[in-house]
């Protein structure tokens, strides 16, 4: 995580997502999966084929692309298909677009109420007898049952989380990154998917983005570095008011 | 024309040649490297700490942050949109410097009308107009976080002070000062061995060194887990950087 400048003087922190080795891998229509939308599996960061299944091994083959570490599926638009095998770049994104992160959270392994749930426990002193971080009452004597899904101990963590409505602030194309506000769940260097934001609020954010997706052999050729309009770069001279 | 003692004219001798001592060259073996280019230890991809560099190198090829260390005075002005003159100067001593790339920071202390007061400021916040070092000096610690518990005449400095100037190719000078306390309480026990600090004079009993003696862990120099050799890494740091900021 980094710090960003905007030109008023603020300062955001940033997360570097690496866009590394990104293939589209098959083509789902419609019918065959059986939702609203069509859907296009695409897989990351490239791995060992060693401890992969066979069916996933015959994707990747049939594709051309070597193995990957992890695969997603994103539901597209009829006009949005894209041929599998073409690879995807950070250039998809666009400084002052707004984009999800989701991602595993770090495993914390078994953890008792208070951490997991945020339960208050009970005091440390004045008479409590070996009660300290104890869940307390689990239901009413009326019910008679314990509700599915009360809050208990368990393992908590390592399930995927969702930060929504990040703005993306600067985009780096030789090494693919993208500079998300805020923070995003998961550890360092650990896979992450990122998606155009759902939220309502951001609905006509993106202004001309690069559709169906960024093509490097294509004409157009961007600058190493872009930047959103509030950005402070750090070729300007220092901030002043007027 | 002097005559020697055989009577004839003295061979011209030619004055000594003086010698030449080339401060330029001396000035290059001294290499400083700010303590915020050094990598942290840990996972970090070496990508993300490139990238970061970059940006910091950017930053100081359009704005000058000059070489200071813990210990030496520093006028740094700011853009305040809320001043006279949008501009906000404060003058301070060097107590910290904390935090590694571009969120390094560093703390400047100084006492106004009785008052203390210290500002952290970000070395590559763009609101940062100027920093000039007006007495370039080390002192005896890293950390000279107990002045706050010091008498305050050792954290004033006046607000028009003059710079000392300081020759580049002398050695920054070591300011041997051993600074009085107030009585105690202070904010934190400074005589323990954790600390690990020199520049105060302690005027405590001999029976309460002893006791603060308790808490030395005289195993920590000797744990090889926590050692990390910075030598080679700098010198690589300091490679790259000189040459981007010669371009």
């Amino acid at each position: 995580m980094m710090p960003v400048w905007t030109k008023s003087g603020k300062k955001h922190a940033v997360t570097l997502l690496k866009v590394q080795d990104c293939h589209v891998l098959r083509y789902i229509s419609k019918e065959e999966s059986g939702g609203k939308t069509s859907k296009l599996l695409v897989g990351g960061k490239n791995g060992s084929p060693f401890f992969k299944s066979e069916a996933a091994m015959e994707i990747f083959k049939e594709a051309g692309v070597p193995p990957k570490q992890k695969v997603t599926t994103f539901n597209v638009t009829d006009d949005a298909i894209i041929k599998p095998g073409t690879p995807l770049y950070a250039a998809h994104f666009r400084p002052g677009q707004f984009v999800d992160v989701t991602a595993k959270t770090i495993g914390k392994g078994f953890q008792g109420v208070m951490k997991r749930w945020g339960f208050k426990g009970q005091p440390a002193s004045h008479g409590q007898t070996k009660t300290h971080r104890r869940p307390g009452a689990i239901s009413t004597n009326k019910a008679a049952k314990v509700y599915r899904g009360k809050k208990m101990p368990g393992k908590m963590g390592n399930i995927y989380r969702t930060s929504f409505g990040l703005k993306v602030w600067r985009i780096n194309t030789k090494h693919d990154i993208i500079y998300v506000n805020g923070s995003v769940p998961g550890h360092t260097n650990c896979l992450v998917k990122v998606k155009d934001s759902k939220l309502p609020t951001y609905k006509d954010c993106n202004k001309n983005p690069p559709f169906p997706t960024f093509f490097a052999d294509g004409d157009e050729s961007l600058p190493e570095d872009l930047y959103d309009e509030e950005i402070f770069q750090f070729t300007d001279p220092s901030v002043t008011y007027a | 024309c002097r005559m020697s003692s055989d009577g004839k004219p003295a061979k011209f001798q030619p004055p000594p040649k003086p010698v030449i001592i080339d401060k330029q060259k001396q000035r290059e073996e001294k290499r400083f490297l700010s303590p915020e280019f050094i990598p942290p230890r840990g996972r970090i991809d070496p990508l993300k700490l490139f990238l970061e560099r970059k940006d910091m190198i950017q930053r100081r090829k359009v704005f000058n942050i000059p070489e200071f260390y813990v210990g030496s005075i520093l006028a740094v002005t700011t853009a305040d949109p809320y001043a006279n003159n949008k501009t906000n100067r404060f003058v301070g001593i060097c107590i910290q410097r904390g935090g590694k790339g571009l969120g390094a920071t560093f703390v400047l202390r100084n006492v106004i009308e009785d008052q203390g007061v210290e500002i952290c400021y970000e070395l590559y916040s763009p609101r940062i107009q100027a920093i000039e070092v007006l007495k370039l000096e080390k002192r005896l610690d890293d950390n000279l976080m107990y002045l706050r518990d010091a008498l305050p005449q050792y954290s004033t400095f006046d607000m028009n002070m003059k710079p000392v100037s300081h020759l580049d190719h002398e050695e920054v000078p070591v300011n041997k000062l051993q600074v009085r306390m107030k009585p105690k309480p202070w904010s934190k026990r400074w005589e323990r061995p954790k600390y690990n600090i020199k520049g105060i004079k302690f005027e405590l009993p001999e029976e309460k060194m002893r006791k603060a003696q308790k808490w030395s862990q005289p195993w920590l120099e000797f744990d090889m887990m926590r050692e990390y050799d910075t030598s080679k890494i700098e010198e690589k740091i300091w490679k790259e950087v000189s040459e981007e900021l010669k371009k």
